[in-house]
């Protein structure tokens, strides 16, 4: 059967976001600034990157993401994420242990309502004709992430997919504290899209809680304008069961 | 109807010095037996780094391995990609050709382009200049077989004139097919003139639209080759027991493995935006449509169980329209060997005379 993960989890997770309530309402950002690179990395992360409730994608890759919201509850508001692509189970999903974020009052609700694992920093995403820009850094680490889509050139709307996410957080249960992956696959009403070449001029993976991750293929750069859904949570994984035992029922 | 057996020749972790070996001796095995038993063809597929998933990178070795040790039954390159990261048109032909001839004319060629970023970046391949490639090739392939020299400029691909040696055996050419698995494919195999050479696992509903809609379509068309095959072949499970029971749980495992395998692969739409590439992970859903069942029952378009439930699944199959069914047999070795075989003796003995003797559906045009 297919590989699976084999990282021990538990350090992060102390640092991972606590949703005191399941029951949340889905939220619209309208009009968002999206920028997404997709690389291959090095073999040597693909089991030590995912814990065993996850197998790696072949090859094994990360998705870096850069969001960027004009309207929220909380005000504008940009976001930095690296994901790990991987399966749970066969569905295709993508691991995010650490993000950063530029507003404080976004980094508490999205942290609360769906455990995005956020630290404080600041993010820049920049949309021209030529390129389209993302920057992000934090006060402990500095920049790490500095990516580009090259010569933009538009697509179909239809063309674009994302995949969707798992969180690392916390769930309060009995009034204890327990770790959990936490779907969120968000519904994505893409208004605009381009194509192009993905350049990397700073990724400090360790910063997204993917130490010993190396970079090692380009595969595609996309950038759209999208009304993006945050959902009602459905379904979290166990991060030590197997793949077929980890998925809960919300 | 005529029934064929399908490889993707997945081979299970760890790879140990005798793994592979065994897995493929375990399929040779398999089609020596059916070309015993009266099965019509053997299909393999080309794919390269799907780890576990196939390790069937050089159909062409296999399927002459296959001819070389059977009498009758007909071998199916399924499919050659039409890309030339992969592979070239001039050597495809002759390759083909080749087959056709130390098989004594029994190759049947399918074409098609891959489906995943594992193999499309592997080879550094354009996604978006599949189709257009693999629609260049199979125009000019069965010229290569028919034309005594050929030449060609094209957009991706061009050679001044040769004698593209040697020339297959069945005259015109051996029957050509595409692929079908994103969907609408089955429309390009129509307009060509190409037999539908169905790779998804959909249920009888779906795909008796789509059948209806390619026997519409190629009514009309303009044949790549010199003859038009006017075929629909599919892909299903075997697992036949008399136990109805341990039949349906036994097939149903080996299809919840495979269908579990394929999902793990990196599909080209999820990594590389691109309308070359149209389906949103519909594959992956319709696998699991056509799969899954409630808890207790048995999914309706799957030929696993006993005997008899095969044939009636098999009618279905037959009302819908389809020609052909190609059964994948096993997935990372979940069925023992001699179940597998077993299983292939009591669908032969109990199943195919059911089907013997009918005129073929619709089919036209075919070899000489």
């Amino acid at each position: 059967m297919p590989l699976v993960g084999s990282r021990d989890i538990s350090q992060l997770a102390s640092e991972s976001p606590v949703i005191p309530g399941l029951d949340t309402e889905p939220l619209e950002l309208p009009g968002a600034q999206l920028l997404q690179l997709l690389y291959e990395i090095d073999d040597s992360g693909m089991t030590s990157l995912l814990p065993p409730a996850l197998h790696p994608t072949i090859p094994p890759t990360v998705f870096i993401t850069v969001m960027k919201a004009p309207e929220s509850p909380w005000g504008p508001f940009a976001l930095a994420e690296v994901r790990v692509g991987c399966r749970s189970g066969a569905r295709p999903r993508a691991l995010l242990y650490r993000a950063v974020c530029n507003s404080a009052e976004a980094a508490k609700g999205l942290g609360e309502r769906w455990g995005y694992p956020l630290v404080m920093g600041e993010v820049s995403l920049e949309r021209g004709y030529d390129r389209v820009h993302a920057t992000a850094a934090t006060p402990g680490d500095g920049l790490v992430l500095d990516a580009t889509l090259r010569n933009p050139d538009p697509i179909g709307n239809g063309d674009l997919q994302y995949i969707s996410s798992l969180h690392l957080a916390r769930v309060r249960r009995d009034g204890e504290d327990v770790v959990r992956l936490i779907q969120v696959d968000p519904d994505y009403a893409v208004s605009k899209a381009d194509r192009g070449r993905p350049e990397l001029a700073a990724c400090r993976l360790g910063a997204f809680g993917l130490e010993g991750a190396e970079i090692s293929y380009a595969v595609s750069a996309s950038a759209a304008t999208v009304n993006i859904t945050l959902p009602a949570l459905r379904y979290l994984v166990d991060p030590n069961k197997p793949p077929l035992q980890s998925v809960e029922r919300i | 109807m005529k029934f064929g057996i399908f490889y993707e020749i997945s081979v299970p972790r760890p790879w140990e010095r005798e793994t592979e070996y065994q897995v493929y001796q375990n399929c040779l095995e398999q089609v020596r037996l059916a070309d015993e038993l009266g099965f019509d063809q053997v299909w393999a597929v080309e794919h390269h780094f799907l780890e576990e998933y196939s390790h069937c990178s050089a159909p062409e070795i296999f399927l002459t391995a296959c001819a070389m040790q059977t009498k009758n039954i007909r071998i199916g390159r399924g499919i050659v990609v039409c890309v030339p990261q992969f592979n070239n048109p001039i050597k495809a032909a002759e390759v083909a050709a080749t087959m056709d001839l130390v098989s004594g004319g029994r190759l049947e060629f399918g074409t098609g382009r891959s489906a995943t970023w594992t193999e499309l970046g592997g080879f550094s391949a354009d996604p978006d200049e599949t189709k257009k490639t693999w629609d260049e090739w199979v125009r000019i392939i069965p010229k290569m077989w028919t034309q005594e020299r050929f030449a060609y400029e094209g957009r991706a691909f061009s050679m001044p004139k040769r004698a593209i040696l040697p020339k297959p055996y069945q005259k015109p050419h051996p029957p050509m097919w595409v692929a079908v698995t994103s969907p609408g494919t089955e429309l390009d195999a129509a307009d060509r003139g190409m037999g539908s050479l169905g790779l998804t696992f959909g249920g009888f509903q779906e795909q008796e639209a789509k059948i209806a809609e390619y026997r519409r379509r190629i009514k009309y068309c303009n044949p790549v080759g010199s003859f038009v095959n006017e075929q629909v072949n599919t892909v299903n499970f075997l697992f036949c027991h008399e136990d109805n029971e341990y039949g349906a749980k036994t097939g149903q495992r080996l299809a919840g493995t495979f269908n579990y395998l394929a999902e793990q692969l990196l599909a080209a739409r999820q990594a590389y935006p691109t309308r070359s590439y149209p389906n949103l992970g519909l594959l992956p859903a319709l696998r699991r449509e056509a799969t899954s069942a409630p808890e207790g029952s048995i999914p309706e378009g799957l030929a696993i169980g006993n005997p008899d439930r095969i044939v009636e699944v098999i009618r279905k199959w037959e009302a819908v329209g389809v020609d052909r069914i190609n059964f994948l047999l096993n997935a990372i070795e979940t069925v023992p060997q001699e179940e597998v075989l077993a299983s292939l003796r009591l669908f032969a003995k109990e199943v195919m005379p059911k089907f013997a003797g009918k005129p073929e559906a619709v089919a036209v045009g075919g070899a000489d």
